[in-house]
């Protein structure tokens, strides 16, 4: 600034002296002009003489003369003769008034002044004094080389003082923009305003405990709000409050400079911010946990849960959504019906979603999925999901699988059409069985009456057949509806399977079906209807024989006593045709049969399990034979096989609550 | 560094020098003088309000008479005397008493003037400072320090001496008589000198306090006396000057008219009301004067 400045201050400063020296050219030779009118008026030329040679003893004055109206010049101060360039070289203005010329000799510069000569309005003559301009310029060069000193001498103090000053705020800021750079790589518990000070709460000796400000030593009382001063202005915003602290003497003993203010807002505002941070990581682990806890429940409930937007898009599901498409989570999100599911159910699902993004109704349905080779059902339920202004922002969708309660479902009605059949059955063979006693009686009594080997006789045989057959029927019948009394007893397991395999062994070596027994040989005793338990093992052998082609083929019956468990098991395993899957699950249905018409009445295994339910058993098929069951080497029919697995309890459970042994 | 740059800024002045050669010199010669009817007024006040006081009426005579007039500027009342009777002041315009002593040298008065007061005639005064206890009278003079005009002054010496005479004062009563010192503006040094307290008393011709009225505080002077009234200024012809020019001048300046407005002007700036003829007859008393002070050996 100096430089700048020097030259513009010498350059006024030169004009002002320039300036100065023609006010006092101008005041010599008006003050010669004033004195000259006397000599003039007289044409005294010695006075006028005189009065020019005193001008000419001024040091810089180079010349002075006068001249009359006329133009003559009267006296001068030239030694001999007068340079006659002078007289044109400068003159009085226009206006007949002061004029000042610069001349200009070759070795030198001056001034000249021309001034009028007057006595009231009329002129006189002219005089003119030649002002050299040397001393002028030795005083401008004398001023600006003093001021260029001064000017340099204040620019070193100046520079001294302000680096000084400088060096005390730059240090200052250093400090700040560290502790700025620390609290960028995570330090907050820094303090960047000068240690000490005095503290309100010490000041005042106050006991407010409960104050914020009271202890505090990182932040000044007036940044801290709802402090309990009753001096302080807790009501309005910062601005007012820190105006009510200007008159405080804690506020005006601890306030400083702008720098101080700087590095107390500093450190207020790392204290906020690292209790904001804190909050943030309280909040924030509070909502993973939240979401964790969400997302369980979601992910381990079976349901398929998913959320969709107003595009159809969807935004979230669960686990069980994600399996059930075979993506994962994060894929679903943006996908829709059309990129997850197959087309049917895509379109199925896509006109739900839209009818209900459009009416708004919910959706509460069972829907049933047919796969490849399985059917499954669902419970579906669809609402929609309301922004904050209730318009429809999507839906949310959840579709349980009840394909076990439909099973539970589909067993209950097919028990209770059961038990129907059953009273009707049991009523109807009931009232039957008398007439077919009664037929078969006298049938058996005719034969006596008549000779055998004649017509009449082998009619009354046939009779007597098929009487025995229709009672056959409605003893399973009866059976069946469970109209038959049980006699339980305590009996040998091992007994009563010999015995029915030994019934039926001869009858079925003829078909070539070999049987054999692999029996526990510890006699189990259980508590049992022998005659019906016996029905149930040749049941059970029958149906292994028809299940053998031609060839015949081997059927193994295994007991097994499992003590610790308290139940006997017998398998009846056959290397038959086996079971299809599909039929697995009705075989114990009443009248359902595989077999050819008039080859079975569809009754056994529904009477058989009618039998091992009302022993507390249970009866349990698999087809085909499972690997590890060790069954034979098998000569005739070599299929898949099945087996059937009876277990009964060895301790029976009455009906009234009691153990009998 | 910074001087070098000053001292290049100040150095570009935007003042454009005449450039003079004077080496080039040459004798002057003063151009000879136009031959002219010369008019002098006896200095008793400086040349530069002499010549502002007659310029209008040289002006005016110039152009009503067609004489080329000239006015010269004596520097002292002897001198002028001498002038008019070397016969180098032509028209001379001077006090009464200093006309008695022109006529003794062959002037002839051909005009006189109307003083300021309408008259055409005029007094002197005795002044002294207003706070002066011990000068109530004239007779309180004597003793005193006396300052005066001029010896050869008429208002200014003459008048009060003659006063003074009829008192029974005499110059030798007074501690001391001085003049008025230097050439030119006496009447003014006189006011001054008493206004300074340099002199007891003073005498001036009647109206030149009004002529100081802008140096001084008139309520500081007071008038102790005035004397008679004598005959006023006087113009007269030098011995041997055309009386046609006389004659013309003369003309001029009886037809001059104060209630004119260019008139008015020239009277006033001249200090006169008008100008009126005279007769040397008319200056008698201002003989007898002389003749009663023992002047006129």
């Amino acid at each position: 600034m100096a430089l700048l400045l020097l030259p513009m201050v010498g350059y006024m400063s030169a004009n002002s002296l320039v300036e100065e020296s023609k006010m006092r050219g101008s005041s010599l030779a008006t003050s010669l002009a004033v004195r000259a009118v006397d000599p003039i008026l007289a044409r005294d030329f010695l006075r006028l003489k005189n009065m020019v040679d005193e001008q000419s003893r001024v040091e810089d004055i180079v010349y002075a003369f006068v001249q009359d109206k006329s133009g003559h010049v009267m006296a001068h101060t030239f030694q001999r003769r007068f340079p006659v360039d002078l007289l044109t070289a400068n003159g009085l203005a226009e206006d007949g008034k002061l004029h000042i010329q610069l001349l200009e000799d070759g070795s030198r510069r001056m001034y000249d002044f021309a001034v009028p000569v007057q006595v009231s309005d009329g002129q006189l003559g002219v005089v003119r004094i030649g002002l050299s301009t040397a001393r002028i310029n030795r005083s401008v060069q004398h001023q600006i080389t003093l001021m260029a000193g001064l000017f340099a001498g204040a620019l070193i103090i100046a520079t001294s003082i302000g680096t000084y000053f400088a060096r005390r705020v730059t240090v200052r800021l250093g400090l700040l923009r560290a502790h700025a750079e620390e609290m960028l790589t995570g330090n907050l518990n820094i303090q960047s305003s000068p240690a000490g000070g005095v503290h309100c709460w010490e000041r005042r000796n106050c006991e407010l405990t409960e104050c914020p400000a009271h202890g505090e030593t990182r932040r000044r009382c007036w940044y801290i709000a709802g402090t309990m001063c009753p001096d302080c202005d807790n009501e309005s915003n910062f601005q007012c409050r820190l105006q009510s602290c200007r008159v405080c003497s804690v506020y005006r003993q601890n306030a400083g400079d702008e720098i101080q203010d700087l590095a107390e807002t500093f450190d207020v505002m790392a204290v906020s911010l690292k209790t904001h941070i804190n909050e943030l990581r309280s909040a924030d682990r509070s909502l993973r946990d939240q979401q964790r806890l969400m997302r369980t429940i979601l992910d381990m409930t079976p349901d398929r849960v998913s959320l969709m937007d107003a595009t159809m898009r969807y935004q979230a599901c669960n686990k069980g959504f994600a399996d059930s498409v075979g993506v994962s989570i994060a894929e679903v999100v943006g996908k829709t019906d059309f990129d997850l599911f197959y087309e049917g159910e895509a379109e199925e699902r896509h006109m739900a979603a839209r009818d209900i993004l459009q009416s708004g109704r919910r959706i509460d349905t069972q829907i049933q999925i047919k796969g490849e080779g399985s059917q499954r059902w669902f419970h579906v339920v669809c609402v929609p999901v309301l922004d904050a202004d209730g318009r429809i922002d999507g839906l949310l969708r959840t579709d349980r699988d009840i394909s076990d309660i439909k099973g539970y479902e589909n067993q209950l009605i097919q028990a209770q059409k059961m038990e129907s059949l059953g009273l009707l059955a049991g009523g109807v063979a009931h009232e039957i069985n008398t007439p077919l006693g009664i037929i078969l009686g006298y049938s058996q009594l005719l034969q006596e009456d008549v000779d055998a080997g004649g017509q009449m006789y082998d009619d009354l045989v046939i009779i007597e057949k098929q009487t025995k057959v229709c009672k056959k029927i409605v003893a399973d019948l009866l059976g069946f509806s469970r109209q038959t009394d049980s006699a339980k007893r305590e009996m040998c397991f091992n007994n009563s399977v010999l015995e029915a395999v030994s019934l039926v062994r001869h009858t079925f070596k003829l078909d070539k079906v070999n049987i054999l027994t692999e029996m526990d040989d510890r006699y189990p005793i259980i508590y049992g209807d022998p005659e019906k338990l016996k029905q149930v093992w040749i049941n059970l052998l029958t149906n292994a024989r028809d299940a053998m082609g031609v060839d015949g083929g081997t059927i193994l019956i295994r007991t097994k006593l499992d003590t610790p468990a308290g139940i006997v098991s017998v398998w009846v395993a056959d290397c038959g045709v086996g079971i299809s899957k599909d039929k697995l699950k009705n075989i114990f249905d009443p009248f359902y049969s595989t077999k050819a018409v008039g080859q079975g009445t569809g009754l056994g295994l529904s009477v058989s399990f009618g039998i091992i339910e009302d022993h507390d058993g249970e009866i349990v098929t698999m087809s085909p034979l499972p690997e590890g069951f060790g069954f034979p080497e098998c000569d005739g029919a070599c299929g898949p096989g099945t087996v059937f697995e009876i277990n009964l309890p060895l301790d029976h459970q009455s009906r009234d609550g009691s153990t009998e042994a | 560094m910074l001087a070098v740059m000053a001292f290049a800024l100040i150095g570009c002045s935007d003042e454009d020098a005449v450039t003079v050669d004077l080496s080039k010199r040459e004798n002057l010669v003063a151009p000879r003088q136009v031959e002219a009817i010369t008019y002098a007024y006896l200095p008793q006040y400086s040349h530069t309000i002499s010549y502002q006081r007659h310029r209008q009426l040289l002006e005016y005579l110039r152009k009503a008479t067609g004489v080329p007039l000239r006015q010269i500027f004596p520097d002292t009342f002897d001198e002028h005397i001498k002038m008019v009777e070397r016969g180098e002041i032509d028209i001379s315009y001077s006090n009464p008493f200093v006309y008695t002593r022109l006529a003794e040298v062959g002037a002839t008065a051909f005009a006189g003037i109307v003083e300021p007061s309408g008259h055409p005639d005029f007094q002197g005064q005795i002044i002294c400072r207003a706070d002066s206890p011990d000068l109530k009278t004239i007779e309180d003079c004597r003793g005193k320090r006396w300052i005066a005009v001029d010896p050869e002054s008429a208002g200014g010496y003459l008048f009060p001496l003659g006063l003074f005479f009829d008192n029974n004062i005499n110059v030798s009563d007074f501690e001391t008589v001085d003049f008025a010192p230097g050439p030119g503006g006496k009447q003014e040094k006189v006011v001054l000198a008493v206004h300074a307290g340099a002199f007891d008393i003073g005498t001036i011709r009647k109206g030149t306090l009004d002529v100081v009225a802008g140096k001084i505080n008139l309520d500081d002077i007071r008038v102790l006396a005035q004397t008679r009234l004598y005959p006023g200024w006087v113009y007269a012809a030098r011995k041997g000057l055309d009386p046609e020019v006389v004659q013309a001048i003369a003309h001029a300046m009886f037809a001059l008219n104060y209630r004119r407005e260019p008139d008015r002007e020239i009277l006033s700036s001249a200090g006169m009301h008008g100008i009126i003829p005279v007769q040397d007859s008319d200056y008698d008393p201002v003989r007898e004067l002389v003749g009663k002070l023992g002047l006129d050996q």
